[in-house]
C-alpha cells in the first residue's frame, strides 16, 4: 500500500533513480519516519516492508525475535517465502527509524513494499567473477596435477601457482563475502547455520593455498573457486525461482483499476481511485472493473463477481444493488455511489486477512539442522587429530598435515548444495510444466500430501460458460447476433461457432436489452435471443418457432486425465464446491472424481481441509477464487490457479500459470523427484565426509587425493540434482 | 616454452577484460530481466 501511495504521488521515478545510482537501495536509516504508515484504532502504527537478504530460515527467526524483543514493538512477523515483514509498534516508545536500523544492523536491507522481484545484481556479479576465476584456475592447476607425471620445469610450476593464487584471491575475499557475513551474523546471534562451515572451509582453503604457494607446495585453490561458484549458483537459482513466483503474484495483484471517472457537478473528471470519498458518484462502463464498493445509483447491468464468490454466473444489478470492488461489469453502464474505498473495501479486507494467513511460521531446513552438528563434528575431529598425532605419537609434522587435511576434506560444499540444487531443479522442472512455487518448502511439502481437494469452478472446470448442445443453424444465427457482445454467454456462443467452423452471418438492427436478451435481423428475418431458464438461451424467429442452446461450465479437457494420474500416485481426490449437489455430481463424474462435497461455503472449505488434516492426512488444496483463500491458507500446500483471483495467489504456495490441472500432477512428480534427490544427496555427502575425514585423520590422505575427492563430492551432488529433470522426463508428460 | 611467461598473463588480461565487461553489464541491469525483452516486440 505504501508503494501505491508513492506511485500515486508520482514518485515512481524514485525507484528507478535510486537503483540506477545507488547499488544498495532503501531509504537511509533516518528516512523511515517520513514514510506513510497505517495508524491502528488503538494508536499503534503498522507497516509492511520487504526485508532483503534473508537467506535462511534462521535469519528470519533471528530478525523476527530481535524485533519482537525491542521495547515498544507489539508485533513483528516475517515471511520467509516472500521476505515480507509486518511490523506493529507503539509510536510513544519506538519509531520506525529505530526498527529499520535494527534490521539493517543485522545486515539485512529493509525496503518499502512494491519493489519485490528486483533481481540481485550483486549476486550475479559475484557469481560471474567466481565462475571466470574458477575456470581459469582449473586451466592452470590441471597441468600441475599432470606435472607429477611429465616433470614440468619448476619455474613454470611457480608461474602457474602464483597465477592461480592471483585468480583465487578475489574469489575468496570478495565473491565469498556473503558466506562470511552470513557466518559472522550467525555467530553474533548465536544461531549456527550452513554459512559457518562454508566460511570455515573457504578460510582454511585460502589460507592453506596462500601458505602453500609461498612455500611452493600443492594447493586446493581450484576446489576453492569451484566451491564458491557452485554455492553462489545454488543461491542464485533459489532466489530466481522465488522471484518468479513473486512476479507472477504481483502481476495478478494489480487488477483493480487505479483511476475512476468521478462526477464533478455537471461534468466528469478522472481521478485516482485512492482519492475517492464515500458518497462520491462514479461512472462505470461495460467491461470495466469496480475500484470501490458501492451501491448502484443509476442504470442497470450484469456483473461478474467470480473474484469474490468463485462462481462465474453473471449477477444482474439495478438501482440500489450493492457491488464490490474487483468484480467486473459485463454489460450495461452504471453510476455508482461510493461506499467504501481502498483498504476498507471487501476485497482489500479479505486480502488483508489472507496476507496475514500467508505468513507462515519459519522452518529450519533439514540442511540447516545438520549444519551445527557438521561444524561441531569437523572441529572436534580436527582437534582430536591434532592432539592424537602430537600427544600420542609425538609427531608434530604429521599432526599439522593431518589436521589441515581433515579441515580441507570435510568440505561442506556437497552438503550445502544438496538442498538448493535439487530444490532448484525441482522448482525449475515444475515451472517449465506450468506450476510456479513461491519457495522450495511448498514444493517439498507436496511430496507428503496424500489428499488433494479441488475447487470446482475455475479449477476442475473452465470457470466460464461453454455451449454443450445446439443445432448448427441455431448457433449460426445466434452467433451472428452476439458477435459484438462481450457477455460471457455471447462469447461462449461465438467461440463454439468458430470451433465448428460456422461462418458468422451479418446482423443488422441489433438491440441489446440488459438482462432481457438481444434481438436483430439476420438473413432478412427478425430474431430474438433470450434467457430460457437456467443454463439455456432461446432463439426465437419471427415465425414463432424457437430453438434452444444449452450452456454449462465445462470440465477442462485434461481434468479427467490429471485426476486419473493423481489417483495412480495413490492420492485421494476430493471435489469441494459451493454449487448444487446435482451440478457438482455431473462435473465430478466427468472428471472421474468419486468423492465430493457440495454446497460448501468459503469458511466451510477451510473447515473441510482442517477436518482432513485432523485425521492425519496432508492436504493440498487447489482453487481460484478469493473465496478459496481460507482453504488455500489452511491447506498444507495451497495451489492457486493463476488465472483466478489475485488475492488467492497471495496465500498460495504455488501458482498454476496455464489453463489446466496437469501442472499439479507435474508438481507432485517434481516434488517427489526433488525430495528423493535431496535425501540421496545428503546421504552421499555425509557418507563422503565420514570416509574422507576418517582417512584424513588417520593421515592416509595426501593433498592431491583430497583435491580430487572434493570436486568429486560436489559433482556427485550436482549429478544427483540433475536426476530430477531426468526423472521427470522418463515418466509421463 | 618461454613464451608461456607472456601468454598466460595475456590470456588472463584478455579474460579479465571480458570479466569486467560482464560485471559492468550486470551492474547496469543487463541481466535483470531475461524473459520480457524477447516478448516485448510481440506486444508493440
Amino acid at each position: 500500500m505504501a508503494a501505491a501511495i508513492i506511485r500515486g504521488a508520482g514518485l515512481e521515478r524514485y525507484y528507478e533513480e535510486r537503483s540506477e545510482y545507488a547499488p544498495r537501495p532503501g531509504p537511509s536509516a533516518s528516512g523511515w519516519n517520513s514514510i506513510p504508515v497505517t495508524t491502528c484504532d488503538d494508536g499503534s502504527r503498522e507497516v509492511r516492508l520487504v526485508v532483503d537478504g534473508l537467506r535462511c530460515a534462521s535469519c528470519v527467526w533471528v530478525t523476527e525475535h530481535l524485533l519482537q524483543a525491542t521495547p515498544g514493538v507489539q508485533d513483528a512477523t516475517i515471511s520467509y517465502a516472500t521476505g515480507r515483514a509486518n511490523l506493529r509498534w507503539d509510536p510513544e516508545l519506538v519509531d520506525l527509524d529505530t526498527l529499520a536500523g535494527r534490521i539493517a544492523a543485522l545486515g539485512y536491507r529493509p525496503r518499502l513494499l512494491g519493489e519485490e522481484g528486483k533481481p540481485d545484481r550483486g549476486l550475479l556479479v559475484r557469481l560471474g567473477v567466481a565462475v571466470f576465476c574458477a575456470l581459469n584456475i582449473m586451466m592452470l592447476t590441471v597441468p600441475l596435477y599432470l606435472g607429477w607425471i611429465t616433470d614440468l620445469e619448476p619455474r613454470y610450476e611457480a608461474l602457474f601457482r602464483w597465477a592461480a593464487l592471483l585468480l583465487a584471491t578475489p574469489v575468496a575475499l570478495w565473491c565469498a563475502e556473503p558466506f562470511f557475513s552470513g557466518a559472522v551474523q550467525g555467530l553474533k546471534n548465536r544461531v549456527l547455520h550452513m554459512d559457518l562451515p562454508i566460511a570455515i572451509a573457504i578460510g582454511v582453503l585460502y589460507l592453506h593455498g596462500l601458505a602453500a604457494t609461498i612455500a611452493g607446495g600443492e594447493t586446493y585453490l581450484d576446489s576453492l573457486a569451484m566451491l564458491v561458484a557452485l554455492l553462489l549458483a545454488g543461491r542464485m537459482l533459489e532466489g530466481r525461482s522465488r522471484r518468479r513466483a513473486a512476479e507472477a503474484a504481483l502481476s495478478l495483484a494489480a487488477s483493480v483499476p487505479a483511476t475512476v471517472r468521478r462526477h464533478a457537478g455537471e461534468t466528469v473528471e478522472t481521478v485516482a481511485a485512492d482519492d475517492l470519498r464515500p458518497g462520491d458518484l462514479i461512472d462505470v462502463g461495460t467491461g470495466e472493473e469496480f475500484a470501490v464498493d458501492g451501491y448502484v445509483h443509476e442504470g442497470r447491468g450484469e456483473v461478474r463477481m467470480s473474484l469474490i464468490t468463485g462462481e462465474s454466473e453473471p449477477v444482474e444489478v439495478t438501482v440500489g444493488s450493492a457491488v464490490v470492488a474487483g468484480s467486473e461489469l459485463l454489460e450495461g453502464s452504471l453510476t455508482l455511489r461510493v461506499e467504501r474505498v481502498g483498504e476498507a473495501t471487501t476485497l482489500q479486507r479479505m486480502a488483508a486477512q489472507l496476507r496475514a494467513a500467508a505468513d507462515r511460521p519459519v522452518r529450519l531446513t533439514s540442511t540447516d539442522r545438520i549444519a551445527p552438528w557438521f561444524t561441531a563434528a569437523t572441529i572436534l575431529v580436527a582437534t582430536l587429530t591434532a592432539c592424537g598425532w602430537w600427544l600420542l605419537a609425538g609427531d608434530g609434522d604429521t599432526a599439522l598435515r593431518a589436521t589441515v587435511a581433515v579441515l580441507v576434506v570435510a568440505c561442506p560444499c556437497a552438503l550445502a548444495l544438496s538442498r538448493p540444487l535439487a530444490a532448484a531443479a525441482g522448482l525449475g522442472a515444475a515451472a517449465r510444466r506450468g506450476l510456479l512455487f513461491r519457495s522450495a518448502d511448498g514444493l517439498l511439502d507436496l511430496e507428503e500430501v496424500d489428499t488433494v481437494m479441488l475447487d470446482k469452478t475455475g479449477t476442475v472446470t473452465r470457470g466460464e460458460l461453454a455451449v454443450v448442445a445446439a443445432e448448427d443453424e441455431t448457433l449460426r444465427v445466434a452467433a451472428g447476433l452476439e458477435r459484438y457482445s462481450m457477455h460471457p454467454i455471447a462469447r461462449a456462443i461465438v467461440s463454439e461457432a468458430a470451433r465448428r467452423g460456422i461462418p458468422l452471418p451479418a446482423a443488422t438492427d441489433v438491440r441489446e436489452e440488459i438482462g432481457r436478451g438481444i434481438s436483430g435481423r439476420v438473413d432478412d428475418r427478425e430474431w430474438r435471443l433470450s434467457a430460457g431458464g437456467p443454463g439455456r438461451v432461446e432463439l426465437s424467429g419471427d415465425d414463432g418457432q424457437s430453438d434452444r442452446i444449452a450452456l454449462a461450465d465445462a470440465v477442462r479437457p485434461d481434468s479427467a486425465q490429471a485426476v486419473r494420474l493423481m489417483k495412480e500416485r495413490g492420492i485421494q481426490v476430493v471435489l469441494l464446491t459451493g454449487d448444487h449437489e446435482e451440478v457438482a455430481r455431473r462435473i465430478a463424474e466427468q472428471a472421474g472424481i468419486t468423492e465430493l462435497e457440495a454446497r460448501v461455503d468459503p469458511e466451510g472449505k477451510a473447515d473441510r481441509v482442517r477436518a482432513r488434516q485432523a485425521e492425519g492426512t496432508r492436504v493440498a488444496f487447489a482453487g481460484d477464487g478469493l473465496n478459496d483463500g481460507p482453504a488455500l491458507a489452511a491447506a498444507d500446500v495451497g495451489i492457486a490457479m493463476g488465472t483466478g483471483a489475485a488475492s488467492s495467489v497471495l496465500v498460495a504456495d504455488g501458482i498454476i500459470s496455464t489453463w489446466s490441472l496437469m501442472p499439479l500432477v507435474a508438481g507432485f512428480r517434481a516434488s517427489s523427484a526433488a525430495a528423493r534427490a535431496i535425501r540421496w544427496n545428503q546421504v552421499r555427502s555425509i557418507g563422503y565426509n565420514v570416509v574422507a575425514v576418517s582417512a584424513a585423520a588417520a593421515g592416509l590422505i595426501n593433498p592431491l587425493i583430497a583435491a580430487i575427492l572434493m570436486p568429486a563430492s560436489s559433482a556427485m551432488v550436482i549429478w544427483g540434482a540433475s536426476r530430477v529433470e531426468a526423472a521427470m522426463e522418463s515418466g509421463q508428460p | 616454452m618461454n613464451s608461456i611467461f607472456f601468454l598466460i598473463p595475456i590470456a588472463l588480461v584478455l579474460g579479465g577484460i571480458f570479466a569486467v565487461m560482464f560485471v559492468l553489464a550486470a551492474r547496469d541491469g543487463q541481466f535483470d530481466d531475461l524473459d520480457d525483452p524477447p516478448e516485448r516486440i510481440l506486444h508493440d
